[in-house]
Formats: structure tokens, C-alpha cells, sequence
């Protein structure tokens, strides 16, 4: 109570400090006066009388400093007194402050940018109420469709059956929604409007889906229950985002009809601003549907065995997520027993094996956390090591204006002046500049996080963007002071313990005369440290780089020059299967008479588009495979003439051409990989293989061997994986007519690849106007030339490889200027040794090699250091390397190479310096 | 703001709170004049160390101080002690009667006196 009131006290008293100031004055000049009268009283002359008094009261500038210690705040006083100080100071110096705060501003910046990142992805829930209470079904992120009645690992996808069974049975959850694991793309039409359609991303989710979230409307109502019935109304719900943007809120779209995919809809509500949905993504969807509305479109929902849906669900308060997770594995066992009669031999086989797992949901779906994770460590450690070379250098820069003041301080000390002030004072010096560096560097982290975000995300335009914001959050805001704060004291409090460490007697000495010459160590060390990561970081970036190069330059079995992909999907216009292959047809004659264009063909999915088909391979002929058996091989359906138009050679027989026809035999193509992997040392050509089940191994006929070419955008370090080509006019008749039709799903075809002559250009334009005369309710999703195509594909890679360099390229300088300044410091401070040399007979290389030793000593106990290091950041980047050996002696030589060479460049200039000093003017300096 | 548990500093507090408590309103030198006589040469301190602990005992609100003239008329400024203050100086008193007894009764052991 008592010091409380003290310190409100010593606060107001600190407030006003000039009044105390003459109070004290007052009182002071008082006592001597009292005290002077009394001497005279006692018989002194007056002079002596003063005096006497003057004796008695004591060392008045020490009183004075102890009566101002109790007054005020002392603490208070003396950081301003220190950072008044600091402040000219860096005033006094301003090229030094300047680069200072830039290169801490790069530092702080980089990795508070980084750190923006990794926040929105790796640690932030999802924009809805109590992301706590929410849990999801799996363990990992697996998409986006899976058949039959077993899963390997965990069941993490269910049917539509199986969410009703899970919603009707589970009572720990108060809510448990379903949503469509894959994504959704919509041609979006207002009906009572003429406009051309646009595509739009969309998502079907169970009637409680917003009610799960606890998400109300912004404007109309959202998805109810109701919505969910077979035969409700087909509604649809908007995102707030397109609601503004392409409508500028217009209250009339809500009750307004559209037109998705072709059949109505009406909107009935906008969904609030910032909610994106279930899942942290690029272009997250703008349209919500209900799962029954899918029925009017493929009947997934109406298919037991084919699970597309996510689940998330919110626990009942009390509930435990472990006993929901047990219950929902008993229900699991009962609903497949449920299935026994149309479960096949392989799913009865794995039954007992069935199991599933409950995680954590407030973040939702996180494959993008999943696809990042380790970018984000890696940039993390990348970035946080650039700062502690910026640390050790500027602790280097400290200390040398340090020593300018050596003289300044001893005086300081013999004066009196305590250690922890002194210790204070040159703290809150490195505490400013990594302060001022840190608010420049949240300017520098914004501007970073926009071009990351650029560089790794962009969506079509129209879509949204991934929903991750680059302007500071409070977490990004005190990460980056705690960083600033961090750095500061980093580099700060070793110059500042050397400052306590002079000696009074030094100041008396002359300049130059210093008789300790341990001051140098901890400056060498901290150059050694800075070389040691340099090299680490070096040979990082190097690694990445010869990645990247590797993956961009391998041989991807096809022409990537003079070719374009257009993006459509004949669904997004109502197409029926029957309509299509006509379709084709005109796509293929007015596309091919736009001038310049070569050929033209259809395809589902072209090379590098993130797409993938993979069905069992069933080979005629041969034992039906086990439960244990891999017979995948992607495939893709494609019209004829394909072969020659993406420039994959076809290596033996011949490629899919127009003769293959509903008429024709069926026949197939296959690659390299798939005739290795099925045909072992035999001549695939002639040979019969099927699809689904062994009844059917006699579908195709091979006719052709392809080159293997690079489809898939994963396993990348993997050999290229076996792949069969089907015609889109050739259409397979299965056992039952569910089977048959859900095959047709395969000739909706979505990517249009175009050759054009070689000297020509094609116009997009052209493009556009040929598709809308074809149909103006089929949407162009996107066009793009190959080449930018697959150069996307490799973007997080470049994005990284790019980043590193440039980490390692300013440790690279920042070290360089370290060893510059050491090296000069060195030299300048043996002048005299150096001339005592020369008159002795050194010469001048002589004086230069001794110079550059000294500097080659550092950089090598920097290389002896930072080698194994490199080896376990090589380990550390692991899996990013795809496949390439960590311990790559190119990369390591030309890192040791740089390191060395620049070396060389900051230390030549001092040394040059140094064997240009006179001998007799050296000796003068004495 | 570290306090300096300094037994000096803490003595002269409670010495200046004795002065006032028996001498009433009193200036600084007038109060170090007091000290001075009482203890006699046995407090040898430089009077200025006063102003500190007046400072420090008016912040604590044990006396409060004001603008008064002293016997020459010159503008000088009076302490007085407090209520607080006096209750303060109640409560030290007995802690260093109580002190000084338990000390007193230390030293006068002698090593025959132990059991």
C-alpha cells in the first residue's frame, strides 16, 4: 500500500520535475544559509563560514543525484535520458543508422513475412463460431472420390448413405456436416438477365452445413434441413464476396433465379463477409448448394458405395471426441455389414481392418496446411538464420563504435558511472535501431506477404483469392516486436558488456596504445558464425536451385512450344452425353479454322493440369489380382489426332485417330511405364485388358505404345507412372446400366489443346469468338499456353529456390561487409606492426598475403564450421528435393567458391590499404 | 525502483520522524541541528543525506511539508509529522525496543551461561 502510493507519488512528482528542481534549490540554499549564520555565530570569518557549511552538507552533486533518485522515476528518466542520447547519436551517424535499419528492417521483414504465412495456414481456425468444438473425420486430407465398401488407412471420405447413417446414429455431435470433397466448378447464368455465363467455384454441403458453423445469413436465410429433401426446391446461397463484386450487392439477387450448370436455382441468401467456407483455399466457392441438388446432376448421392463427402461435426458440450470416435467405428463395422451383399471379395477381405479417426476440424480441411507445412519450416529456418547473421554482424558494427568510445566511456567510468548503466545505455542504442528496423520491416513483411501470396496463389480472374491477408494481425504485429525486441538484444548485449569492460586507466592512456588485444576474439568469432551460415544458406539456395532446374528441365514427353489449353467443361452448359461427341466435332472445326491454328484435340485432362484419372487394370488372361495387388494406371480419354497435337510420340503401332469410332473395334494406347509394368518383356501391341472387374479384361485392344510423358503433378521424383489412353468416341457397355452410365462421366472432356503453325500467334480473342458461336452458355474457365501451364506447376519450387537465393545472397553481403570491416579494423589497428614490417624489408604482397590471411583464417574456420552444417540442412530439406542426393559436391563447391570469392573482395580492399602505408609515416603514428 | 535497505537511511528516517514527533513543525537544518545534538558525534552523516529521506518519508505520506518563514524570516520549508506518520513511528519504536532487547540479551551471553 505504501509503496503504491509512493510510486503515484514519484509519477506525479516525475510529471513535474522543474518545480522539484527549485524546491530542492531552495531548501539546499536555506540549510547552508542557516547553518553559515551559525558559523559566524561561532566566530568564523565569512568565507570560511561558507565553506564550513558547504563541508558539512556535503558533496552537493551527489545529494542532488540521490534526492532526484528518490523523487522521480528514475528508471523512467533514465531511458529517456538513454534514448534522447541514443537518438542523437544515431542522429550524429546517419549513414550508419540508415543501412542499419535497412538491413534490420530486411531481416525482421522477411521473417515476420513468413511468419504471416505460416500463421494464416499452419495455426489459424476457420472464420466460424467455436472452431474449438469442431472435429473432422480423418487423420490426413484424402480427395476426392473413393469406391467400394473399404478404405486403406481410414475411412476419411463417405457416401451420402454413410453421412446419414453417421448424422442419425452419432449423439456427441450437436451438428454433423457433409460437403463434397472435390472441388466444384459452376457456369453461373441469371436467368431473368441476358448475360454469358461465367464459371464460378461451387461446393454442395448438407442442409445443417451453415447451422454446423454457426454461420447466419448477411442477407436472406441460409441452407436449412428442409433444403436437404429429395424434393425441395433447388436454392442456392452466394458468397458475400461475388454477391458485392459481380452484383455490387444488389438486394434483389436474393429470390432471384439462376442458372447453374444450366437447370435453376433461386438465391436465397448471402453468406457473411470473411466466411470462406470449410476449407483454407485458393478461389474457396461462391455457391453453396444442397446436397440433394446433385442428384439433378450425376446421382453421387444416390450411390452407397461412392464416398465424396468430408464430414465435420460440433460436439456436444460434455461430449469427449474419443468416445465419439469409438462409437462412430462400431457404426462404421454396422453399416458395412449393413452393405455385405454387395460388398465385392477384395472389400470383404479388408473388413476387419476398417477403421476411422476423429481430428481436430476448426481449421477444417487442411490440404493446404498438409501441401505447405514444410515450405513454411523451411522458409522459417532460412529467414530466421538470415537474421542471426544480421544479429552477428551488427553486434560486430556495435562494438566497433563501441570502441570509437572506449575513450568516452573510460572517462564515463572514472567519473563514477555504474556498469548497469552504462550496459542500459548502449542497450537502448541497438533496442532503437532493431525498433525502427522492425516498424520498417512490417512494411517490408506486407509488401513481401502480397508477392508471395501472388506468386504462389493466383486464381482465375473473377474467382476469389485464397482468403490469407497480407496486412499485419495482432499475432503478426507482436511477433514481429518480439522479434525486433529479440534481435536488439541479440546484437546488442555483447557490444554493450565489452562497453563495462574498460578500464578508467585506458582513457589516460594515448590512442592506439591499447594494451588489450582480447577485443578482437569475439569480433573474429562472430565472423566465423557469419560465414559458417552463409555457407549453410549458400549451399541451400544452391539445392533448390538445382531442384527446380532439374524438374524444369527434365524431358516431360511432350511439346510444350506453340500449344494452348483451353479450360471448359461441356457441364457447366447442360451438355447430355449424347450431345457430345458432336460438340467435339464443332469445337474441333471452328477452333481449326482460326488462322494460324495446326491441329486441334480433345483430351479430359492435359499434362500438368493437376488432374488425375486411376482405375484397376485388369490384364485378359491372367489371374484376377488380390486385395494387396497394385494394377493402377491413370488414364484419360481422348479424341483423335490427340497424340500428334500434345507432341507425344507415339513409339510403336499407332496413336488414337478419327477411325476409332462407336463402329470400330475398341482399342486403347498405352505408355512405356504401363507396357513395363503389365507386359513384362512382351509386346504389349495385340493384347487385351479391361476396367473394373475381370468379366470386362477383354474391353480394349492395345494398339499403340506412347512415350511415357509427365502427367501427374506429384511423384515427381518418382519414374513416370503407367498410363492408358482411351478414345472419347468409343463408349464402354458394363453388366448393369448403372455401371455403363456412370462411365459417361468420362467423355465430358475439359481441356482443348491447339497447335498453332510455327511464326504464328493465336489470339485468346480468336478463341473466345470461335467457342461463342458454338454455344454462348459454355464458359471459357481459362486459357493458358502450356508452357505457363507446366512453369505453374513448379511455382512453389521456383517461389522457394527464388527466396532462398535471395536469403543467401544478402547473408552473402551482410557477411561480406562483416569480413570487410573486420579485416580494415585489423589492419588499421597494426599500422605501426605493419610499418615496422615494411622497414624491415616486407614487401608489399608480402604486407597483402599477411593481410589476407588473417581474413582467409576466418573464412575458413567459417568453412570448417558451416560444412557439416550444410550436410544437415541438406537432410533438413529432405522430401523438397525430390529425390536428388542432399550431398551434392557441385552445389557445395560453387557455395565454397562464392564464399571465397567474395571473401577475397572484402578483404583485397583493406590489404591493398595496408601495403600502401609509408613505413616512416607508420612509425609516426606512434 | 529497487529500495536501498540501508540501516542508516532506515534509522535517520525514524530519527527525523522522533524530531518532528517531539519538537513539532521543523525545517531541514533545523532537524539535522537536532539529529546532530543527540546523537552527538556518533552520527557523523553529511547533512545533505537528510533532504533524500525527507523527500522519501513525505512521497510514503508519513509527514507532509509546506512554505513556512524561519526564526530570521527567511523563506524555509517546514515538516510536520502526519497521522500516519506518528502511527509509523509508533510501530517502529516497539520494533526497535524489540530489537534492541534480543541484541541486548545476545551479548550479554556468556559461553558458561549455555546449558
Amino acid at each position: 500500500m505504501r509503496t503504491l502510493r509512493r510510486f503515484l507519488k514519484r509519477l506525479l512528482f516525475w510529471t513535474n520535475t522543474q518545480r522539484d528542481e527549485e524546491r530542492w534549490q531552495a531548501e539546499m540554499e536555506e540549510h547552508l544559509a542557516l547553518q553559515t549564520e551559525e558559523n559566524l555565530r561561532a566566530g568564523l570569518s565569512p568565507v570560511e563560514a561558507r565553506r564550513q557549511a558547504v563541508l558539512k552538507f556535503g558533496a552537493v552533486e551527489a545529494m542532488r543525484e540521490s534526492y532526484r533518485e528518490e523523487r522521480g522515476l528514475p528508471f523512467m528518466d533514465h531511458l529517456l535520458q538513454d534514448t534522447r542520447y541514443a537518438l542523437r547519436r544515431l542522429r550524429s551517424a546517419p549513414a550508419f543508422t540508415v543501412t542499419t535499419v535497412l538491413i534490420l528492417a530486411l531481416g525482421i521483414g522477411s521473417i515476420t513475412s513468413i511468419f504471416t504465412l505460416a500463421h494464416a495456414v499452419l495455426l489459424k481456425s476457420l472464420a466460424v463460431a467455436n472452431p474449438a468444438e469442431l472435429y473432422r473425420l480423418g487423420k490426413e486430407t484424402h480427395c476426392c472420390y473413393w469406391g467400394g465398401y473399404s478404405q486403406e488407412k481410414e475411412f476419411s471420405l463417405v457416401s451420402y448413405d454413410l453421412y446419414k447413417y453417421f448424422r442419425d446414429h452419432t449423439k456427441g455431435f450437436a451438428e454433423l456436416t457433409a460437403f463434397s470433397a472435390s472441388e466444384l466448378l459452376l457456369g453461373v447464368r441469371r436467368s431473368d438477365r441476358p448475360e454469358t455465363a461465367q464459371s464460378y467455384p461451387g461446393e454442395f454441403v448438407s442442409g445443417n452445413y451453415f447451422a454446423t458453423f454457426g454461420i447466419r445469413a448477411y442477407a436472406g436465410r441460409m441452407l436449412t434441413a428442409r433444403d436437404e429433401q429429395a424434393n425441395a426446391a433447388p436454392v442456392a446461397v452466394m458468397s458475400y464476396r461475388l454477391w458485392q463484386q459481380r452484383y455490387g450487392s444488389d438486394p434483389s439477387i436474393i429470390g432471384a433465379n439462376f442458372n447453374l450448370n444450366d437447370r435453376p436455382f433461386t438465391v436465397v441468401g448471402i453468406t457473411p463477409p470473411g466466411f470462406f467456407g470449410d476449407t483454407l483455399r485458393n478461389s474457396p466457392p461462391d455457391f453453396f448448394l444442397p446436397l440433394a441438388t446433385e442428384g439433378l446432376e450425376n446421382g453421387d448421392i444416390k450411390k452407397p458405395d461412392l464416398h465424396w463427402l468430408h464430414l465435420i461435426g460440433r460436439i456436444r458440450p460434455g461430449a469427449t471426441p474419443s468416445s465419439i470416435e469409438a462409437q462412430m467405428r462400431v457404426e462404421l463395422k454396422q453399416w458395412l455389414r449393413s452393405h455385405w451383399g454387395e460388398m465385392g471379395a477384395n472389400d470383404r477381405t479388408r473388413f476387419p481392418k476398417q477403421t476411422l479417426f476423429l481430428s481436430p476440424g476448426g481449421a477444417g480441411i487442411t490440404s493446404l496446411r498438409e501441401q505447405y507445412e514444410h515450405w513454411l519450416q523451411i522458409l522459417l529456418m532460412v529467414s530466421g538464420f538470415v537474421l542471426l547473421i544480421i544479429c552477428a554482424n551488427l553486434a560486430n558494427l556495435m562494438m566497433v563504435r563501441g570502441l570509437e568510445r572506449r575513450r568516452q566511456i573510460s572517462v564515463s567510468v572514472a567519473l563514477g558511472a555504474r556498469a548497469s548503466r552504462l550496459v542500459r545505455q548502449a542497450l537502448t542504442e541497438s533496442l532503437l535501431l532493431s525498433l525502427l528496423g522492425g516498424a520498417a520491416g512490417l512494411l517490408i513483411a506486407w509488401a513481401c506477404t502480397r508477392l508471395i501470396l501472388h506468386f504462389t496463389f493466383s486464381s482465375e480472374s473473377g474467382w476469389a483469392d485464397v482468403p490469407i491477408s497480407a496486412s499485419p494481425s495482432l499475432p503478426v504485429l507482436l511477433f514481429a516486436f518480439a522479434t525486433a525486441l529479440l534481435t536488439g538484444i541479440t546484437f546488442g548485449i555483447a557490444p554493450a558488456w565489452m562497453a563495462t569492460r574498460v578500464d578508467p586507466i585506458e582513457a589516460l592512456r594515448g590512442a592506439g596504445r591499447s594494451t588489450t588485444r582480447a577485443n578482437s576474439l569475439p569480433r573474429k568469432t562472430l565472423v566465423v558464425f557469419q560465414a559458417a551460415l552463409s555457407l549453410v544458406l549458400l549451399s541451400a539456395s544452391g539445392l533448390l536451385t538445382a531442384v527446380l532446374h532439374h524438374l524444369e528441365s527434365q524431358d516431360f514427353g511432350f511439346d510444350q512450344e506453340r500449344r494452348t489449353v483451353v479450360y471448359i467443361d461441356p457441364r457447366l452448359a447442360g451438355y447430355r452425353p449424347a450431345q457430345l461427341t458432336p460438340l467435339y466435332g464443332q469445337i474441333h472445326g471452328r477452333i481449326a479454322s482460326i488462322p494460324g491454328v495446326s491441329a486441334v484435340a480433345l483430351c479430359i485432362y492435359s499434362p500438368q493440369s493437376d488432374n488425375n484419372w486411376v482405375a484397376d487394370v485388369w490384364v485378359d488372361g491372367r489371374p484376377a489380382p488380390g486385395p494387396g495387388d497394385d494394377v493402377d494406371a491413370s488414364w484419360e480419354r481422348v479424341t483423335g489426332g490427340y497424340f500428334d497435337v500434345i507432341g507425344n510420340p507415339i513409339l510403336r503401332g499407332r496413336g488414337i485417330t478419327e477411325q476409332d469410332t462407336e463402329a470400330s473395334r475398341r482399342v486403347a494406347v498405352v505408355n512405356e511405364a504401363f507396357a513395363r509394368k503389365f507386359f513384362k518383356g512382351e509386346d504389349p501391341i495385340g493384347k487385351h485388358f479391361g476396367r473394373f472387374e475381370m468379366g470386362m479384361s477383354r474391353s480394349y485392344e492395345i494398339v499403340g505404345v506412347a512415350k511415357d510423358a509427365r502427367y501427374l503433378t506429384f511423384n515427381l521424383e518418382k519414374p513416370i507412372s503407367p498410363f492408358f489412353f482411351l478414345p472419347e468416341a468409343q463408349h464402354d457397355v458394363y453388366p448393369t446400366a448403372e455401371q455403363t452410365e456412370g462411365d459417361l462421366g468420362s467423355h465430358y472432356l475439359q481441356n482443348i489443346v491447339i497447335v498453332t503453325r510455327p511464326g504464328a500467334s493465336l489470339p485468346f480473342s480468336q478463341v473466345r469468338q470461335a467457342m461463342a458461336s458454338i454455344n454462348m452458355n459454355l464458359p471459357i474457365i481459362s486459357i493458358r499456353t502450356l508452357q505457363e501451364q507446366v512453369a505453374g506447376q513448379f511455382r512453389p519450387q521456383r517461389l522457394i529456390a527464388r527466396l532462398t537465393s535471395f536469403f543467401g545472397i544478402l547473408s552473402l553481403v551482410v557477411a561480406s561487409i562483416g569480413l570487410y570491416g573486420v579485416t580494415a579494423y585489423n589492419a588499421g589497428r597494426r599500422t605501426n606492426e605493419i610499418g615496422v614490417r615494411m622497414a624491415l624489408g616486407a614487401t608489399r604482397s608480402h604486407v597483402i598475403a599477411f593481410v589476407l590471411r588473417g581474413a582467409f583464417l576466418l573464412i575458413i574456420s567459417g568453412l570448417i564450421i558451416g560444412l557439416p552444417l550444410t550436410l544437415a540442412a541438406g537432410k533438413f530439406l529432405g522430401h523438397q528435393l525430390y529425390g536428388m542426393n542432399p550431398y551434392n559436391p557441385a552445389v557445395t563447391f560453387v557455395a565454397v567458391v562464392t564464399l571465397g570469392l567474395s571473401a577475397l573482395a572484402a578483404s583485397l580492399l583493406p590489404a591493398f590499404r595496408a601495403s600502401r602505408i609509408a613505413p616512416l609515416e607508420a612509425l609516426r603514428v606512434e | 525502483m529497487k529500495e536501498k535497505k540501508n540501516v542508516l537511511q532506515g534509522t535517520l528516517a525514524l530519527m527525523v520522524l522522533k524530531t518532528l514527533d517531539v519538537l513539532g513543525p521543523l525545517h531541514g537544518y533545523g532537524i539535522a541541528r537536532r539529529i546532530e545534538q543527540i546523537s552527538g558525534d556518533l552520527l557523523t552523516v553529511n547533512q545533505g543525506t537528510l533532504y533524500p529521506v525527507l523527500l522519501k518519508l513525505e512521497q510514503e505520506g508519513s509527514i507532509t511539508s509546506e512554505w513556512g518563514a524561519s526564526e530570521n524570516n527567511r523563506k524555509a520549508r517546514f515538516y510536520l509529522l502526519t497521522r500516519s506518520g506518528r502511527k509509523q513511528l509508533q510501530a517502529e519504536a516497539r520494533n526497535w525496543e524489540q530489537t534492541a532487547v534480543i541484541m541486548r540479551r545476545f551479548f550479554a551471553v556468556k559461553a558458561e551461561d549455555l546449558p
